[in-house]
Formats: C-alpha cells, sequence, structure tokens
C-alpha cells in the first residue's frame, strides 16, 4: 500500500476546495435570468463535490499512470484528484475549444483519455465501463485498476447490480466506490433502498464490501488501498461505501429545501476545515501554512479560468466535427 | 405467561463493514441479516412471556425494518414494540442516548447486537441492568454467538424473574483508561498502537500494537485478546487481567488469529498480571490507544495511558445457563399453547 502522506492530502483537499468554491462563484456571477441554466459564462447544470474531497483525495491517492476512473454527473474532485489538467477541464466546462472534449461534453462529460478518465450525466454508467477497462487490463495481464465511481442512489440501478455480477464472475480488477453522501438529488437513501448499507450489496456477489463512516480521508485512504492492492494482486473486485457529505446543492440553484435541519449542521460537519485542526494539533501544520496552501490553490485555479475565458469558441461550422451519435 | 417484564434492544446497524472484510476475510453481517436476528430475539421473548419491547431507533436501518414487520402478521406474534426516541447522529452517540432512555424507562433486561465495541458503549450506560449480548460484529469476545431465539428466551426468562438474575448472570471485569483530558471503559482489551500509520477505526494490523491491556484471555476467542490467550489464557471470572508488552526483545512468539481468516505472528516481549483495583501506568508514552478493538485518542503528552482493572462492569446474562436452570427447574414445561385455535 501507498504511504499516506498528510499534508499533501490536505493540500490536494485544498486545491479541490478552492476549484469548486470559485466555479460556485463564476456559475453564478452571470447567469441572468437565474433560472436559465443556458445563459452566461458557463452554461449548463452543475453539480459541485464540496465536501466530498477525501473520497477522491483518499481512493485516487492510490492510482498510477495507467490506472482508470469513470465518474459521475459530480465529477470535479475525482478528476483534479486523478491528474486531469485544471486548465483543460476548465475550458470544458466554459463550452471552449481548448477543452478536453474541444467545448462539447461540458461539465458532465469530462473525456481525458491520456489518464483514463471519463465521467457521465447517466447515473451508474461508468460502473460498467469500468468493468470493460478493468477487463482490458486483465486480458493485457497488466496490474492496472479501474475505479468506478457512483452516488447511493445510483446502486438501485440495474447497470450497479449488473457490473457487480461482471467484475465478480470474471474477478476483474474494479474497485467500485459508492459515494453516499445521503441524498440522491432529494431522495434519501432510507426511502430509496431496502437496506442500511450498499456494502451489504456486495456480499450477494460474493466480493468484499466495506463502508466507511466519518468523511475521514486517512480511513478513506486504508480501506481504498487495500482494494486497490487486492485488485493489482489479481484477487477482484472489491465495493467501499464512503459516507460523505453534500455540502451544497444537488445542482446550482438548488434550494434545499428538503433537508430540513440536517442543513444546519452541514458546516460543522465540513472535513477540510476538520482535519486542518487535526493537523494543527498533530504539528503537521501551522495557522500560516492553511493561508499559504490556499493562496497557492487560489493562483491555479485563477490561471485555470483565465486560460479558458480566454480560449476561444468552437466555431459552427465544427460542430459535427469529433461527433459520432 | 404474560408480565410486565420490559426488555430493551440495540442493534448496532453500523457492525461488521469496515476494512477487515478487505484486509481479512471478516463476513458481511447484512442488515437484513440483522433484521432476522431481531426477529428470532423477539420471537424468544415473545414465546416465554415478555409483552413489551423499547427498541433504540436508527435511520430506518435495523430498526426501521423491524418496525415495518410488527406491523405484518410476524408482529401478531411478538412482543408490543416500542422505539426510544432520542436524536439520531447514526454513530455510537445514538446508543448511548437509547440506553440512557431505556435505563429510564427501567427495563428489566438489554438484548444487545453488535461487537466488543456496541458492548462497551451499552455497558457504560446499563448501570446493573443484565445484557445479553448477540455477536453480530467481526472480531467479538465479549458478546457470544448462540442462537438469537434462545437468547430471546433466556432474556425472558431473567426479565420475568423465572431465572432469578443472581443465578444466571454474572459480573464482568471492566477496565477505565485515562490519559490527557480522555477517559474511557472498554470490556476486553485496551490496546496501544503505533501511531505514525494513520487509517480507520479498526486495529488488525499487529505490526502496529506495542502494548495490551486484557480483561480476559479466551483461547476460543479471535482478535487482540487471543494474544493474551496463547501466552496465558484468563478467564471471564478470574479476579486478574493480563498486561503484555509487545516488540523486542521477544520472550515468545505467539501465532494467533487476530481477525477472521488472518493469522499473525506477534512477538511477546513482557507479560503481566494486571491485579484489579491497582492503576497501571502504560510502557508507551505516545501512540493511540484502542480500546475494545477500535482507536479512540491519542496518548496525551506527558501522560503515560493508566489502566486500572475493576469487577464492576456489567451484569451478562450466561445463556447456556439459564436456560440450563430453567430447563431443571421445569418453568418451561406445560405452557399454554402459544397459537390457540
Amino acid at each position: 500500500m501507498n504511504q499516506f502522506n498528510r499534508l499533501d492530502s490536505y493540500k490536494e483537499m485544498v486545491r479541490i476546495r478552492q476549484y469548486e468554491s470559485r466555479i460556485l462563484q463564476e456559475y453564478h456571477a452571470d447567469k441572468q435570468p437565474a433560472w436559465d441554466i443556458g445563459a452566461g459564462l458557463i452554461p449548463g447544470e452543475m453539480h459541485l463535490a464540496a465536501g466530498q474531497e477525501p473520497a477522491a483525495v483518499g481512493v485516487c491517492a492510490h492510482l498510477k499512470k495507467g490506472d482508470a476512473i469513470t465518474a459521475p454527473h459530480r465529477p470535479h474532485h475525482f478528476a483534479l484528484a486523478h491528474g486531469v489538467d485544471m486548465k483543460a477541464m476548465t475550458a470544458e466546462i466554459y463550452g471552449r475549444d481548448s477543452g478536453l472534449c474541444r467545448g462539447k461534453g461540458g461539465h458532465m462529460h469530462l473525456f481525458d483519455p491520456e489518464n483514463h478518465f471519463s465521467c457521465s450525466g447517466i447515473i451508474a454508467q461508468g460502473y460498467p465501463v469500468a468493468c470493460g477497462q478493468a477487463f482490458a487490463f486483465k486480458r493485457r495481464s497488466t496490474d492496472n485498476v479501474a475505479v468506478a465511481v457512483a452516488g447511493e442512489g445510483a446502486a438501485n440501478q440495474g447497470a450497479f447490480h449488473e457490473a457487480l455480477n461482471l467484475a465478480a464472475l470474471w474477478s476483474l480488477p474494479v474497485i467500485f466506490v459508492i459515494e453516499d453522501n445521503d441524498w440522491a438529488i432529494s431522495v434519501p437513501k432510507s426511502h430509496s433502498t431496502a437496506t442500511a448499507s450498499n456494502a451489504d450489496r456486495a456480499a450477494g456477489y460474493g466480493i468484499p464490501g466495506v463502508r466507511v463512516e466519518n468523511n475521514d480521508v486517512e480511513a478513506i485512504f486504508e480501506a481504498a488501498g487495500a482494494a486497490v492492492d487486492r485488485a493489482r494482486a489479481g484477487e477482484g473486485p472489491s465495493l467501499i461505501e464512503i459516507h460523505t457529505l453534500r455540502l451544497w446543492g444537488h445542482f446550482e440553484g438548488d434550494a434545499q429545501a428538503y433537508r430540513g435541519a440536517e442543513l444546519e449542521t452541514v458546516d460543522e460537519r465540513d472535513p477540510i476545515p476538520r482535519y486542518a485542526k487535526s493537523l494543527v494539533d498533530l504539528g503537521e501544520l501551522t495557522e500560516d501554512q492553511i493561508v499559504t496552501i490556499a493562496a497557492a490553490a487560489d493562483a491555479e485555479v485563477d490561471a485555470a479560468i483565465q486560460f479558458a475565458v480566454s480560449s476561444p469558441e468552437p466555431k459552427p461550422q465544427d460542430a459535427l466535427l469529433h461527433v459520432f451519435a | 405467561m404474560a408480565s410486565n417484564a420490559l426488555v430493551g434492544i440495540v442493534a448496532n446497524p453500523a457492525s461488521a463493514l469496515d476494512i477487515r472484510r478487505l484486509v481479512a476475510d471478516g463476513s458481511a453481517v447484512t442488515t437484513n441479516h440483522k433484521i432476522n436476528v431481531l426477529r428470532r430475539v423477539l420471537a424468544g421473548l415473545a414465546g416465554v412471556g415478555v409483552e413489551r419491547v423499547l427498541s433504540m431507533t436508527d435511520l430506518g436501518d435495523s430498526s426501521g425494518g423491524i418496525e415495518s414487520l410488527s406491523r405484518g402478521p410476524a408482529g401478531a406474534r411478538w412482543p408490543k414494540l416500542d422505539f426510544v426516541e432520542h436524536p439520531i447522529t447514526q454513530s455510537a452517540v445514538d446508543t448511548t442516548a437509547a440506553v440512557k432512555a431505556m435505563a429510564e424507562s427501567e427495563v428489566d433486561a438489554i438484548v444487545v447486537l453488535g461487537g466488543d465495541g456496541t458492548n462497551k458503549v451499552v455497558a457504560a450506560e446499563c448501570g446493573d441492568i443484565p445484557l445479553a449480548s448477540i455477536s453480530t460484529g467481526t472480531n467479538n469476545a465479549f458478546p457470544s454467538s448462540i442462537e438469537p431465539t434462545v437468547v430471546g428466551m433466556a432474556t425472558a426468562l431473567v426479565a420475568t424473574g423465572r431465572v432469578s438474575r443472581e443465578d444466571a448472570t454474572h459480573r464482568c471485569k471492566a477496565m477505565t483508561v485515562s490519559t490527557g483530558d480522555h477517559c474511557t471503559r472498554g470490556l476486553v482489551d485496551v490496546a496501544i498502537i503505533d501511531d505514525d500509520k494513520p487509517g480507520s477505526g479498526a486495529v488488525w494490523d499487529a505490526a502496529n500494537i506495542v502494548e495490551l491491556f486484557l480483561c480476559f484471555a479466551e483461547t476460543q476467542a479471535i482478535g487482540l485478546s487471543s494474544i493474551g490467550a496463547h501466552v496465558q489464557p484468563v478467564g471471564r471470572n478470574d479476579p486478574f487481567g493480563l498486561h503484555i508488552r509487545i516488540g523486542s526483545p521477544r520472550v515468545v512468539r505467539v501465532r494467533v488469529p487476530l481477525a477472521p481468516g488472518l493469522l499473525s505472528d506477534v512477538d511477546i516481549a513482557e507479560v503481566n498480571q494486571l491485579d484489579a483495583g491497582v492503576a497501571v501506568k502504560s510502557i508507551a508514552t505516545s501512540g493511540v490507544v484502542a480500546v475494545d478493538g477500535e482507536r479512540s485518542f491519542r496518548i496525551a503528552a506527558d501522560d503515560p495511558a493508566t489502566v486500572t482493572l475493576s469487577r464492576d462492569g456489567p451484569f451478562a446474562i450466561d445463556v447456556a445457563k439459564t436456560m440450563d436452570i430453567a430447563s431443571r427447574s421445569g418453568v418451561l414445561k406445560d405452557l399454554p399453547t402459544i397459537n390457540p385455535t
């Protein structure tokens, strides 16, 4: 298992948070009228991952060149943690020609072949895709692994079960990650899911299933490391359900009236200030470093946004290029 | 058969889901399995005359499942089921709040579904209410693996007074551990873990353990207490425990089952008897203190962990002994028909 580095993990979580915070700001800056999601510099829906940084950082710390990730509609944290270029990703989110998909995909369709990263707005769609990637790794006798990420609501989709079945049957090197942020858009798990933890569901396919509580990057790192080690060693797939936190709305503009009193406590459950405090207590982080780490992240984000807004939009005559369906 | 007996039920929905399913062969104890265990307990309680049960509440998990079933045909055969009202945080705090409420309602006994960690939390609040503990965790030294139906029956025999508490229960040992501002009680083991490695709650890597305090150490057990068991077995009723230093220079190496399917070689450097009522300071001056198999807090600077064994732990129902007494005294003979037609 890789060695865990507390300070690096903190920096990566802050990098993601500063990115999501800035996208939030930019998204709303010129959205006029506010209900028109097509308006403004960032067109389309926006699903931000603030609060879920520990999942991405804890899992991706174990991945190496050639490993694959399929992420869902809320993809930025896994993209950044997996090494997707921030500038090209931001340009894609802004719909610019210099984006990962030449501006035709937007924030839910970030495809980066070099880093084997993809995502999709279709719920649980990444699960079968990860099986295909893992099958290729196995056929080629590499020790690469595929990580499939989805939310807890996605575990009620057929694709989730079909993928677990196939991966178990063929002993594929896949790590199935469920980010349980308590809300499938506006539906709590207790209203949609016949078992308390999706980790239970792994038992039906004869693969290990664990649940990691507390949105704790170190505990996630440990569980993900064990799952990645199993997969690389040819021991087959595992499922990890991570109990995380959706700090903001399902999409930007979501008033979240359905969250009730639970919404009042989200700030005190924010994993980043909590982790900063534990590192300060351990003597591994100073108050000055908290400021400089955030500033360094802001500078990188500024540069990425500058790159995006200064890039040209796709030309109308290129509309049918690189489109196959 | 009718009685006014009231039995509490605590079921930890989070048990048996930790990393030991990945790093060892820890089995999945699914929520639906826990609900099945609850059904058997409820049948056992009802069959021996308990008409009222007070259950803790969790978020739509085992308590939600059993509540829903209680409104169906199965519910007609069970005791009347009420749920303790307490804030739900999906953490051990829920168990603490539920047991406090059960104590206020003066339950006659509590059935606990969980592992050592769950029983530790219950024991901290239950006072002298007898506990019947069923294993639904991963490494369980404290709770037993007896058929839940029979646990329900034995609990009912004690709760209704058909078998006396004095005959049916034994008082467990406990350990108090303190360092800095932290102070907590454990029922089985207190381990000092090398703190360089970050990680989750569970303790499964022998290489991290530097020191161990044990209330008892039974050779058939799995987990940290098995380390002591293979050096010097200590029974639950022995008036002492063990204090073990792990590492070098070793006096002996033991091969022990630290987790399901996971055998580890552990180097024992020093073994001492842990006498009741004597405060013993840890040799380690830094590290993380794990209580009943779960990492709990760090050793404070300049204040090594202090561990004191005591004989004032919870009263545990001895299921086999209780059923044996019931059989010999005939209290389960010639009972009214369960389903009169």
